[in-house]
């Protein structure tokens, strides 16, 4: 396992010379015509699907994904500026609804190559062994089909690939990481007196940040842009943590290209490939396996949008469960004021963590728990902090020029699945002509009752820390669900292998087969999951179940 | 390239601007020479010349322009050469359908929202105090955008009010708040690569920062 170069070679194949893209890579790369019949097709170059791309390639096939978003180049394309990366997110129109309506685009999802994680902040956890059946446990949420030992051995294998710094870790599976912390910032060091003075447990890391040197990858330069894009290459995104792996090994990588609908022979009941649009013109590519990465609002709208006589209602959805149990993260933010200078934004945000109220506490009234980060807002998400407390005008200005003083943090609350926060297909039509998601959102009591309890411990720390003042802004982040996984076709769309029930060669890996997501970032299980669909896809068609 | 430093003169700040002068001769521009070719040419866009209107009616950029004005606190004291262009920066997102991605379903998309919304407190201003939302007083305006603000999740002449008022503070925070100006009275050190920091860690500052010389000056001890 430890010889990570021989099982993705990605961070070599990085130029060493200062720029962030092998450009040759790119120019050699092998080009299949639409009419040829690719072994595995991948709709969305993020976190799930770029892993499941790497693998197949790595595997000998012939292997193809199609995104929506450009082919970045961090060296032009991306900016050490927050207004100046709005292009990195994903901002076709869509609507939102229900009593707790979750704010999409810039807050929530990201497009090109290397998906969401371009623009993720870095942090790393895996999931607690209790995430894989709270429903058992706990009696809220739901079981997994698989165990966390199922996934065990493909966290190990992708905190080595991105690769992950942190502290021996204490919580769920104690467990370490293959690089050492990084050095802590004015706002992780807050989080860490505060902590301390509690008594509270807190550890620096676990973020995939380059500590050191990987391969060609460059070391962290502190620099705080982690949300617009590394442009150092320190911060690992498939962009160049899996896709340059792929194509030395024949994977084409196709940007600019939305997917619009994917394509079942009604005979025989079989994925035959997908519609896609490339400069406006509409194609259509023959694929013997498709694999839709989508994210959890585009790859439900996907399947809705690919209704045919067979599944009026849409692809896989016979018993009404795509789009259902999507789940946001309630993400508070609370931020203390201090006469020192914290000056957060000279650090990446993730730097610090506590997972010490994770698992439910049965001295509470809530079930399940949180999560508590640092996070490090730069001035124009501040000013959102800032207007959240009623402030504008001479108020507002006099608030803002204050920022170097503050600390803020965040918590992760684990909302629970629940069947009506759900994608649906709007009256509204994008510039495809195809209906644009409708997501609705709602919260339950526990919900709610965990953003109060996080809230007051993140208070509680900074006050430790010595804040005079201090203030909360409520967000969501990291949408997960919408396609799960799950034991039958009546209660999920995928089977514990990613594998759809209704259609026998479409794959869905990306965080939309997540059951339930604990208080835990996602990245690394999205990708460990589609790692272990990966291994169990290649497997089968030795044994001759699929064919590549 | 000479531009204006905000708030730079030390010592106390003039009346009613807490937020000026608390990083004496702090100029985020100084350090632009150290800044990657496609961040500079970001940045530097901002302080140049600002795009033309071409989104905004003019009855609709001069309501704009007053609530703004308001929700920024840029004055008539503001010097012309030191003010942030906000109205013509959200005009050319609007223009260029630069959205966040996403509406409430009881709202319109964002560029009809502002629309409506500065048709509204128009319609106001003339209704309680006879005359255009820009030729209100500024106080009259300013009890105009409270009274907004003060609906919460009520209705405001059938848009959801508080919807209404972050498309308006996001909006103009987006714009402000990207502006070196700002970044000045802040002591924001702006773009970071690909230099990035050596001395992170509390109070320990890098050469070219410059500390607060009011640190003690937070808003909740102005306020006791
Ligand atoms: C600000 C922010 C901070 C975050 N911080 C963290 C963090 O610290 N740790 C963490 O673990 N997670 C974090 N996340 C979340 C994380 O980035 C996502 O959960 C993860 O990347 C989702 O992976 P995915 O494979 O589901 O989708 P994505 O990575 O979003 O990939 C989906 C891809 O599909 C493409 N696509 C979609 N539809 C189509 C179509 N029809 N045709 C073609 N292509 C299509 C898109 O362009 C995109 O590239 C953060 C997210 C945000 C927004
Ligand atoms: S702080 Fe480090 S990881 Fe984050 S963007 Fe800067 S160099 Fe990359």
């Amino acid at each position: 396992m430890s010889n990570v170069r021989e099982r993705n070679e990605s961070a070599w194949l990085l130029p060493p010379d200062g720029k962030r893209v092998n450009h040759q890579l790119r120019q050699d790369m092998r080009r299949f015509e639409d009419n040829d019949e690719v072994d595995l097709l991948v709709v969305g170059c993020g976190a799930g699907g770029s892993t499941m791309l790497q693998r197949l390639a790595r595997a000998g096939w012939k292997v193809l994904a199609l995104d929506a978003g450009p082919f970045w180049d961090p060296d032009t394309d991306w900016v050490s500026d927050e207004a100046g990366s709005h292009h990195l997110y994903w901002t076709e129109p869509r609507v939102i609804s229900g009593s707790d309506p979750v704010p999409l685009g810039s807050n929530n999802s990201g497009r090109g190559v290397g998906g969401s994680m371009v623009h993720y902040a870095g942090y790393t956890p895996r999931f607690h062994p209790s995430d894989f059946r709270t429903r058992t446990t706990d009696g809220v949420g739901a079981d997994w089909p698989i165990d966390y030992s199922d996934v065990q051995p493909y966290y190990e294998a992708i905190e080595e690939e991105l690769p992950v710094a942190g502290e021996k870790w204490p919580w769920g599976d104690p467990h370490s990481y293959p690089y050492r912390p990084h050095p802590v910032s004015g706002n992780g060091d807050i989080f860490l007196r505060g902590a301390e003075r509690l008594g509270l447990v807190a550890k620096v890391g676990p973020v995939a940040i380059v500590n050191g040197r990987f391969g060609n990858r460059a070391h962290c330069i502190y620099r705080g842009f982690c949300l617009q894009g590394c442009k150092v290459n320190a911060k690992a995104s498939p962009l160049i943590t899996h896709i340059p792996d792929a194509l030395a090994h024949g994977a084409e990588v196709r940007s600019n290209c939305m997917v619009t609908r994917i394509e079942v022979d009604e005979r025989t009941g079989r994925a035959t490939g997908v519609h896609y649009v490339h400069e406006g013109v509409s194609r259509f590519q023959r694929a013997n396996v498709v694999v839709v990465a989508g994210y959890s609002i585009e790859t439900p709208r996907l399947l809705l949008n690919s209704a045919d006589a067979r599944f009026p209602e849409g692809l896989c959805n016979d018993f009404d469960q795509v789009g259902r149990y999507l789940m946001v993260q309630g993400a508070p933010q609370t931020a203390g004021r201090f006469d020192e200078e914290v000056r957060m934004y000279k650090a990446p945000p993730p730097e610090v963590s506590t997972e010490a109220f994770y698992e439910t506490d049965p001295t509470k009234p809530y079930k399940r728990g949180f999560s508590i980060q640092t996070v490090s807002p730069l001035p124009i998400t501040w000013a959102e902090h800032v207007t959240a407390q009623g402030y504008w005008g001479a108020d507002l200005r006099a608030y803002m020029s204050d920022y170097v003083h503050w600390s803020c943090l965040g918590a992760l609350c684990e909302f629970l699945p629940q069947p009506d926060n759900r994608v649906t297909l709007a009256d509204e039509k994008d510039r495809h002509g195809l209906p644009v998601a409708h997501f609705s959102y709602s919260q339950c009591d526990n919900d709610g009752a965990l953003m109060r309890a996080a809230q007051e411990v993140m208070e509680d720390i900074l006050r430790a820390a010595g804040a005079d003042e201090v203030i909360t802004i409520d967000r969501f982040a990291h949408l997960v669900g919408g396609a799960r996984m799950a034991v039958d076709e009546q209660h999920g769309v995928v089977d514990s292998n990613c594998r759809t029930f209704a259609v026998p060669n479409l794959y869905i890996t990306d965080g939309s087969v997540l059951p339930t997501q604990g208080s835990a970032n996602p990245a690394l299980t999205i990708m460990a999951v589609a790692a272990r669909a990966a291994d169990r896809l290649v497997a089968a068609s030795r044994r001759g179940k699929e064919q590549p | 390239m000479r531009l204006p430093r905000r708030g730079a003169e030390p010592g106390a700040p003039p009346a009613g601007q807490p937020w000026s002068g608390r990083f004496p001769g702090f100029d985020v521009l100084d350090q632009s020479s150290h800044w990657d070719p496609a961040t500079t040419g970001v940045v530097l866009a901002r302080v140049g010349m600002a795009p033309d209107i071409r989104f905004f009616t003019p009855d609709e950029e001069a309501v704009a322009t007053a609530l703004c004005d308001q929700l920024l606190a840029q004055d008539d004291a503001t010097e012309p050469q030191a003010r942030v262009a906000v109205v013509n920066m959200i005009d050319a997102r609007l223009a260029e359908r630069q959205t966040d991605g996403w509406r409430y379903d009881d709202m319109p998309d964002d560029g009809q929202a502002w629309r409506e919304s500065l048709a509204w407190l128009d319609a106001d201003a003339n209704e309680q105090f006879g005359c255009d939302f820009a030729a209100c007083s500024r106080a009259q305006q300013g009890s105009l955008i409270h009274s907004v603000q003060n609906r919460g999740s009520d209705t405001w002449h059938g848009l959801c009010a508080e919807r209404v008022w972050s498309l308006w503070t996001r909006y103009a925070c987006t714009a402000f708040y990207s502006h070196p100006f700002a970044w000045n009275e802040m002591g924001f050190s702006g773009p970071a690569y690909p230099r990035g920091y050596k001395n992170a860690g509390i109070d320990r500052l890098e050469p070219f920062e410059v500390r607060d010389a009011r640190p003690g000056d937070d808003p909740l001890r102005r306020r006791a």
